[in-house]
């Protein structure tokens, strides 16, 4: 109890700022009418509706004029309501923490991103994101690469049994061998998975893996449709190698890392 | 003239263009440092990972998170300090006055 009041609250930019007429922007959708989606905002579940321009809408809450940390509290909150929305709607994602000073400055915005808006949205008309993170038990590959290449099978057992007299070079030897062998049976399973992957999904893109244990951090497009064959075809993979790797599976997301929209923004004073 | 100057007073003007260019370079990597904050954002990500391998449990992370959120904060700071551009905060549509 006691660790959640901890977290702090947003910090006010300045003091005389701190109203609440800022607008937390989550997302972008074609929509030529205003609609609430309840109370489910940012910052302990402000309400959520639609600021209009012609037929496209932003999806805000009302803000003080603060900077969101992006603790998983907030993180959480503007997925939750992207997710909500998604449920209905083809959207573009804004970044986490957009905050705008005011209703007009949004549909400025929407206006003057317009074309871009709707050209993206069309290109991503049902179309859904899935995130795949894959890490491997490093002493598990080890042991299998071990097992299945001879040379490092021969070099080992050599080793093992003149344990005494084997030098330190044989030593290097060995794991500079395993390591190479690690590395290509690393890239193999990568390029495994993208080609299961290939036929069910739109796009791929591979992010930095995090840690030294993942292999792969990819988010893969999807269309509406492939859904089903795109969850069934990554449940039959990390089924192949559940010995190996662990399969980090989320989604459905909105495309956050197939939207590239550069908008022009600047701090407002 | 000016390079046989520098030649020729090197002993003297050697150690003090040696220290100039020190500091610039100190300052330029600490300033490198104060002001990136990927390697802050890699450290949360990797903290939300252990989260979801069961690795930690739901207070370690509370109170890590924390820890990198103050990290954020400092970093923000030296870059408004410096003049840099800041993630958060409110933002407008670059070049769109106030008017009508």
């Amino acid at each position: 109890m006691s660790e959640l009041e901890k977290q702090e609250a947003p910090s006010p930019l300045t003091a005389s700022a701190n109203s609440a007429d800022g607008k937390y922007v989550y997302c972008i959708i074609r929509l030529d009418r205003s609609r609430d989606f309840g109370e489910i905002g940012i910052g302990g579940g402000a309400r959520v509706y639609t600021i209009n321009y012609n037929d496209l809408a932003a999806v805000v809450s009302d803000t003080p004029i603060v900077i969101y940390d992006p603790t998983r509290e907030n993180v959480l909150a503007h997925e939750f309501v992207n997710e909500t929305v998604m449920r209905e709607f083809t959207l573009i994602p804004m970044s986490f923490g957009t905050v705008f000073r005011s209703e007009k400055d949004v549909s400025v915005l929407l206006k003057s991103t317009y074309q871009a808006f709707t050209d993206v949205l069309e290109k991503m008309q049902d179309k859904i994101e899935f995130g795949l993170k894959i890490l491997w038990d490093r002493d598990r590959v080890v042991a299998s690469i071990e097992r299945d290449n001879d040379e490092i099978r021969r070099l080992k057992d050599e080793i093992t049994r003149n344990a005494a007299s084997s030098t330190y070079f044989a030593r290097m030897q060995l794991g500079r061998l395993v390591e190479a062998a690690m590395e290509e049976a690393g890239n193999r399973y990568v390029l495994h998975v993208h080609d299961q992957l290939k036929d069910v999904s739109v796009a791929s893109r591979s992010n930095k893996v995090i840690g030294d244990r993942m292999i792969l951090n990819a988010a893969f497009l999807v269309d509406r449709k492939d859904e089903k064959s795109f969850d069934e075809k990554v449940k039959e993979i990390s089924l192949k190698f559940e010995e190996l790797l662990t399969f980090k599976y989320t989604g459905p997301w909105p495309p956050y890392n197939f939207v590239n929209i550069k908008l022009k923004l600047e701090k407002a004073t | 003239m000016g390079l046989l100057t520098n030649i020729l007073l090197a002993p003297f003007l050697g150690p003090i263009y040696g220290t100039k260019w020190t500091l610039d370079k100190v300052d330029r990597v600490v300033r490198e440092q104060l002001t990136d904050d990927t390697p802050i954002k890699e450290d949360l990500m990797a903290l939300h990972l252990r989260l979801e391998m069961g690795e930690i449990d739901d207070a370690e992370y509370v109170r890590r998170e924390a820890e990198i959120m103050d990290r954020l904060r400092e970093v923000r700071e030296w870059r408004e300090r410096f003049g840099m551009s800041t993630a958060g905060g409110p933002v407008r549509v670059a070049g769109e006055d106030d008017e009508e």
